[in-house]
């Protein structure tokens, strides 16, 4: 096994200098949690000072029960070849983060996809409000109190014997007359 | 001395004998199942065999493939195209997405029945379908043709108030040419 030796002079760097809070997941992943604010600050320290030049991605999870929204940012070295993630936690009601598409462009495409899908507004963003959807009315999609099946079945037409998720196997027996075979229970839904 | 009906009867035959052997697909994907539809026409499958072959814009195109999930957004490019196509046009839906929405069923951005938005002729099922069952739905198409029964151009014409509101629930920003048929 090797002993992390890199990913722990990495977390040291990138945590002294911020007074932040951060972990070594396993080699070549790790991890820091920060505030709002430093978000940014931190980004552009890993990117000038350490080398992690490639953003390699921005993703958004929705904590309903904590009443927030974690956004991961993560970036890339090619020369120590190590994965970079920068955590922070924000509000869910009105979320609004700082944009970072001037240290690195391809931030737009990322945060304009968080925009329709969760809500988060990022203050002097650039390009259309539509991204993927078209025309959408609801509150967004990707959001956890969104009832997608919900509104499925409500906006959709729905074939008969398409309601729900059921298992089909039920019904082949019940058509065949015949019994489940044993290797099929092992893989059945609802055991 | 023959009558109008048996000489309209060797017409519509010979009509319906020349359009299912001449059966030009609209090259259109959407959805995965785009990607049978190079095995279908190619050396192995050869499509071509039975006149299906490919068209590149609508109003040349008999056959319409849908193949695979269609996203709302994707739906309105269909019946844009759908639309332009010149009469007698036909309609597949192709997988089990278009059937009833397939592993997407409670998805918020695909549609679950192809048939309430655009007339559909033969359905083919499966998660892709094989080239094979392509062409065997094909071949049902072809023997509908034979026998007269796919008119769904007519049926769309007739009916167009219903498919207009089916597609007009989806389609809440309707910024659409008025085709004329």
């Amino acid at each position: 096994m090797t002993d992390l030796i890199k990913e722990q002079k990495l977390l040291e760097n990138v945590t002294n200098p911020f007074k932040i809070k951060g972990r070594v997941i396993r080699n070549r992943r790790v991890e820091v949690f920060c505030d709002k604010e430093t978000v940014s600050s931190v980004l552009l320290y890993a990117k000038t000072q350490l080398g992690y030049i490639h953003l390699a991605h921005m993703t958004c999870i929705d904590w309903i029960d904590e009443n927030k929204f974690e956004l991961v940012y993560t970036i890339w070295s090619p020369v120590e070849k190590v994965h970079l993630f920068v955590k922070t936690k924000i509000d869910r009601e009105n979320p609004e983060m700082e944009n970072i598409d001037r240290i690195w462009d391809q931030a737009n495409t990322y945060e304009r996809e968080m925009r329709e899908m969760f809500g988060i507004e990022f203050p002097g963003l650039k390009g259309e409000r539509d991204f993927a959807l078209e025309d959408w009315e609801e509150i967004p999609p990707m959001r956890k109190d969104f009832d997608t099946h919900n509104y499925a079945q409500q906006t959709y037409f729905n074939r008969p014997g398409r309601e729900d998720a059921k298992d089909v196997r039920e019904t082949l027996v019940e058509r065949s007359g015949t019994e489940v075979p044993d290797f099929a229970k092992k893989y059945s839904r609802e055991r | 001395m023959i009558n109008d009906k048996d000489s309209q009867k060797i017409v519509d035959y010979i009509q319906n004998f020349s359009r299912k052997h001449s059966l030009f697909v609209m090259a259109y994907g959407t959805g995965c199942g785009a990607i049978e539809i190079p095995a279908t026409m190619t050396s192995r499958y050869d499509a071509e065999r039975f006149g299906i072959r490919g068209a590149a814009t609508p109003r040349q195109a008999d056959v319409l493939l849908i193949t695979g999930y269609l996203a709302t957004k994707t739906l309105k490019r269909v019946i844009r195209v759908y639309e332009q196509m010149q009469e007698p046009k036909y309609v597949i839906g192709f997988g089990s997405c278009t059937i009833n929405g397939g592993m997407y069923y409670d998805s918020y951005n695909t549609i679950n029945a192809l048939e309430q938005y655009i007339p559909v002729d033969v359905y083919i099922n499966g998660c892709m379908p094989r080239p094979e069952s392509v062409i065997s739905g094909f071949i049902k198409l072809q023997e509908l043709i034979q026998q007269g029964k796919a008119d769904n151009g007519k049926r769309y014409r007739e009916n167009l108030e219903w498919y207009r509101t089916n597609q007009k629930k989806i389609i809440k920003n309707w910024k659409m040419p008025d085709y004329n048929w």
